[in-house]
C-alpha cells in the first residue's frame, strides 16, 4: 500500500481523491485543509481521516499531494521534501520564481521523487499530438496556435481573482499550454504578451501571447477567462509537411441537450468526451508507479520551474510592454 | 451608362476575380487590359473578351473612367501615379504600398489630380463582418477589450517570394485585410506593432510565418496571424477570422465558414466549397457606383490602404528591432 496525504481539499483535492480511490494499491491515509469545516466535510464524504497538523500528515504518508491555491504550494512542498516525502504538486509549481527555485533546490538536495502536476501531458489529445509532432508527422514546425479558456473560475474565497495569489490567466491557465509547448517544441527564445490582467476588471482576464522558439517556430497562445460560451480548448501545429489540429468545440464525442425547469425552460447543452481513463488518474498513477519503482517521473521539477519562468516572462512582457528574452 | 474600366497588370491573381466581376456586372464595361508582360495581356484579353493595349499609356489614353491595378506590390506606386495623372479613378490591389514614401506619393498624386483612389479590401463587404460590426456597435458584448484575428493562406510563390517586388513575405501579403477590419470595426488607428516572423514552412529568404500584436489608439489590443501556414492538403485557400472580446461577451467571426464539405474522390481530396456572398463582386460593384457619382459606403479609401500597409511595414521594423514600434501615420 502506498500511503498518500492530500493537502488542500477544494476542486483539485477532490479530483485527486477520486483518482486515488480507483487505485487498489493506494491508500489516502489522511487529508489536510486549513479550513476545518471543509476538511471535515471532505473527510466525511470520502471516509478519510483529517490530519491534525502538517506534521501529523507527514508522519503517516509516503506521498504528499499538494492541491492548495498556487501561492500556498511552497509552504507545504518544502517541508514535505525536507521530510523525504515523494511530492506531487498541482501546477503552477509556485507563485514566484524564488519559491520555484527553493523547491528545485530542495528536490535536488534530498533527491526525493517530485512531479509538478502538468496534467495536460496526460490528456490523450495533447499526448498524441506531442508524440506525432516529435516523430516528425508535420515536418519542421513553423507555427503553433493554442487556445484555452471559458468563463472566470470561481473558487473558495475567490482566490483566482487575486493576481497576487493566482498569477491570473497567464500563470494559472495557459501554463498548461506553455508547458506543452516547451515539452513539444523545446526552448523559447523570446516572449511578448498582452493581457487584461492589470486593467482592474472584475472577473475578466484575457491574454494573447506570442512566442519565438529557438528552433525558429512562432507560437501564439490565447488564454481567456472572458468567454461565457463555456470552456473550450483548441490547438493547431503547422509544419512544412503537414498540420495537426484539434478543437474541443468541433470534435464532440457526446452531447446532451436538455430543457431546464422540468421541460419548460430554456435548453442547456453539455458536451462530453467519455473515456475509460481520466487524465488525472493517469497522471497520478504515473507518479505512484514512479514512487513504487524508483523511476524518474516524466515531468521533472525543472519542467515545473521552466513553465513558471516562461509564464512570468509573459506576465512581465504584458506589464512592461517589452519583449522578454529568456 | 456603363462605367468604362481598364485593368493595369494581371500580376496579382486577384485581377482574374475582378475581371470576372466586371464582366458579370451590368454597369461595367471592361474596355481593355495592359500589362508589362504583353503576352499575359494578350492571353487575358482573349480570356475576358476584351482588348489588349500595348502599353499602360495607350490604355490610359482611351476613354476609360477608372482602372483596377493588380501589379506586383512594389509597382503599385508608379501605376497609381500614371493613372492619376491621366484623370482615372483607381481601385488598387492590396497592400497599397511596400514603402511609406510610395504610399504618400500615391495619396498625393490622387489628390493632386482630383481622382478617387480606393484600396481593394473586399472583406469589408462580408455580411458576417458587417453583422459583427452592427452587433458590437449595438453594445452586444459591452465594452470592446481585445481582438484576435487570423488571415492564413498558402504561399502563392512567384514574385510573392521576392521581397523586392512583394515588399516582404507572408506578413506583407496577409496583414492588411484584417488590420483594415480592425480599424473599420473600432474606428481607431493601430498605433503600435510587435511582430515575430519565421521561415520554417518554406525555408526561403522571405517570411512565411508571421504573428503581429497590435495596440489601437483606444487601448484595445489585438493579434493577427498572417502566416502562409495552410498545408497543401488544406480543404480551402485559407481563412479570415476575427474574434472580439468584450466586457459582456465574445463575438467570433469565421468569414468563409459558409461552405459545403466536398469529398472529391476524383481529385483525392476533401474541399470546402464556399456558397456565401461574393465579396469581390460587392466591392467592385460599389467601386463602379462611386465612380458613377454615388456616395462611398464600405469601399476602402487610399488612406485606409495606407494605414493598413503601414502596420505591415511597422511589423518588419519590429522584427528587426525585436521590440514594439510605433506605426507611422
Ligand atoms: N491541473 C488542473 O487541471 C487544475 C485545475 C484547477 C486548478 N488547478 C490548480 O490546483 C490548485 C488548487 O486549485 P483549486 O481550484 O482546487 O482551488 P480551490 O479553491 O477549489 O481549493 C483550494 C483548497 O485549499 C485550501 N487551502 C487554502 N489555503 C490553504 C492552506 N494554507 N493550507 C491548507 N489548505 C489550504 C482551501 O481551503 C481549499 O479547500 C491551484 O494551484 C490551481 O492552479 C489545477
Amino acid at each position: 500500500m502506498t500511503k498518500v496525504g492530500i493537502i488542500g481539499l477544494g476542486t483539485m483535492g477532490a479530483q485527486h481523491m477520486d483518482a486515488y480511490r480507483a487505485m487498489p494499491d493506494v491508500e489516502v491515509t489522511a487529508v489536510y485543509d486549513h479550513h476545518a469545516e471543509r476538511a471535515q466535510a471532505f473527510a466525511q464524504k470520502y471516509s478519510v481521516r483529517v490530519a491534525e497538523s502538517l506534521n501529523d500528515l507527514l508522519d503517516h504518508c509516503e506521498v504528499i499531494d499538494i492541491c492548495t491555491p498556487t501561492y500556498r504550494h511552497a509552504e507545504y512542498a518544502l517541508p514535505a521534501i525536507e521530510a523525504g516525502k515523494a511530492v506531487v504538486c498541482e501546477k503552477p509549481l509556485a507563485r514566484t520564481l524564488e519559491d520555484c527555485e527553493r523547491i528545485v533546490n530542495a528536490v535536488k538536495q534530498r533527491n526525493t521523487p517530485f512531479m509538478p502536476a502538468h496534467v495536460l501531458r496526460f490528456f490523450p489529445e495533447y499526448r498524441t499530438a506531442h508524440h506525432l509532432v516529435q516523430s516528425g508527422a508535420v515536418g519542421t514546425v513553423a507555427a503553433v496556435r493554442m487556445r484555452r479558456g471559458g468563463d472566470f473560475p470561481r473558487a473558495k474565497s475567490d482566490w483566482y481573482a487575486d493576481f497576487g495569489k493566482s498569477g491570473g490567466v497567464i500563470l494559472d491557465l495557459i501554463i498548461h499550454d506553455l508547458d506543452w509547448l516547451l515539452w513539444t517544441l523545446g526552448a523559447v527564445e523570446r516572449v511578448y504578451a498582452k493581457a487584461l490582467t492589470f486593467r482592474n476588471l472584475t472577473h475578466l482576464d484575457y491574454t494573447l501571447v506570442t512566442l519565438k522558439f529557438k528552433n525558429g517556430a512562432v507560437g501564439h497562445v490565447e488564454g481567456t477567462w472572458c468567454d461565457p460560451g463555456g470552456f473550450k480548448v483548441n490547438f493547431e501545429v503547422c509544419g512544412d509537411s503537414g498540420m495537426l489540429e484539434y478543437d474541443s468545440a468541433r470534435q464532440v464525442a457526446l452531447q446532451i441537450a436538455t430543457r431546464a425547469d422540468g421541460g419548460t425552460g430554456g435548453g442547456v447543452q453539455v458536451p462530453e468526451s467519455p473515456a475509460t481513463q481520466n487524465p488525472y488518474y493517469l497522471e497520478l498513477r504515473h507518479f505512484i508507479e514512479c514512487v513504487q519503482t524508483g523511476q524518474t517521473p516524466e515531468i521533472t521539477v525543472e519542467d515545473g520551474y521552466n513553465a513558471v519562468r516562461l509564464a512570468l516572462a509573459a506576465i512581465e512582457s504584458a506589464q512592461t510592454g517589452r519583449a522578454i528574452a529568456l | 451608362m456603363k462605367v468604362k474600366v481598364g485593368i493595369m497588370s494581371f500580376a496579382h491573381l486577384h485581377a482574374d476575380s475582378y475581371a470576372h466581376c466586371l464582366k458579370a456586372n451590368p454597369n461595367a464595361e471592361l474596355v481593355g487590359i495592359a500589362d508589362h508582360d504583353s503576352a499575359r495581356a494578350q492571353a487575358k484579353a482573349r480570356e475576358f473578351e476584351t482588348q489588349a493595349f500595348d502599353s499602360y499609356e495607350s490604355l490610359l489614353a482611351s476613354d476609360i473612367q477608372a482602372v483596377i491595378i493588380c501589379s506586383e506590390n512594389a509597382r503599385h506606386a508608379p501605376l497609381v501615379q500614371m493613372a492619376a495623372a491621366s484623370g482615372k479613378h483607381i481601385l488598387c490591389e492590396k497592400p497599397l504600398m511596400t514603402k511609406l514614401d510610395d504610399g504618400k506619393a500615391m495619396l498625393a498624386a490622387a489628390q493632386g489630380a482630383g481622382v478617387q483612389l480606393f484600396t481593394a479590401f473586399p472583406c469589408r463587404f462580408s455580411p458576417a463582418f458587417q453583422q459583427m460590426m452592427r452587433l458590437i456597435h449595438a453594445g452586444a458584448i459591452g465594452e470592446l477589450l481585445a481582438l484576435r484575428g487570423t488571415n492564413r493562406g498558402s504561399n502563392p510563390g512567384g514574385w510573392f517570394n521576392d521581397p523586392e517586388l512583394a515588399g516582404g513575405g507572408a506578413m506583407m501579403d496577409h496583414t492588411v485585410h484584417v488590420a483594415d477590419l480592425m480599424r473599420r470595426l473600432t474606428g481607431h488607428e493601430i498605433v503600435e506593432v510587435y511582430a515575430e516572423t519565421g521561415n520554417n514552412m518554406f525555408h526561403g529568404a522571405f517570411d512565411d510565418t508571421a504573428m503581429l500584436t497590435m495596440t489601437l489608439q483606444n487601448g484595445v489590443f489585438a493579434t493577427l496571424d498572417s502566416s502562409w501556414s495552410r498545408p497543401k492538403t488544406f480543404p480551402t485557400w485559407g481563412d479570415v477570422t476575427l474574434a472580439a472580446i468584450g466586457t459582456r461577451g465574445v463575438v467570433e467571426m469565421d468569414m468563409f465558414a459558409q461552405y459545403l464539405v466536398y469529398y472529391d474522390d476524383r481529385a483525392g481530396r476533401v474541399k470546402q466549397l464556399f456558397w456565401g456572398d461574393h465579396i469581390d463582386y460587392l466591392m467592385v460593384d460599389e467601386f463602379l457606383r462611386v465612380v458613377a457619382g454615388a456616395e462611398r459606403q464600405a469601399l476602402a479609401t487610399g488612406e485606409d490602404g495606407y494605414r493598413a500597409a503601414a502596420v505591415a511595414i511597422a511589423g518588419y521594423e519590429s522584427v528587426k528591432r525585436r521590440e514594439p514600434v510605433p506605426v507611422q501615420a
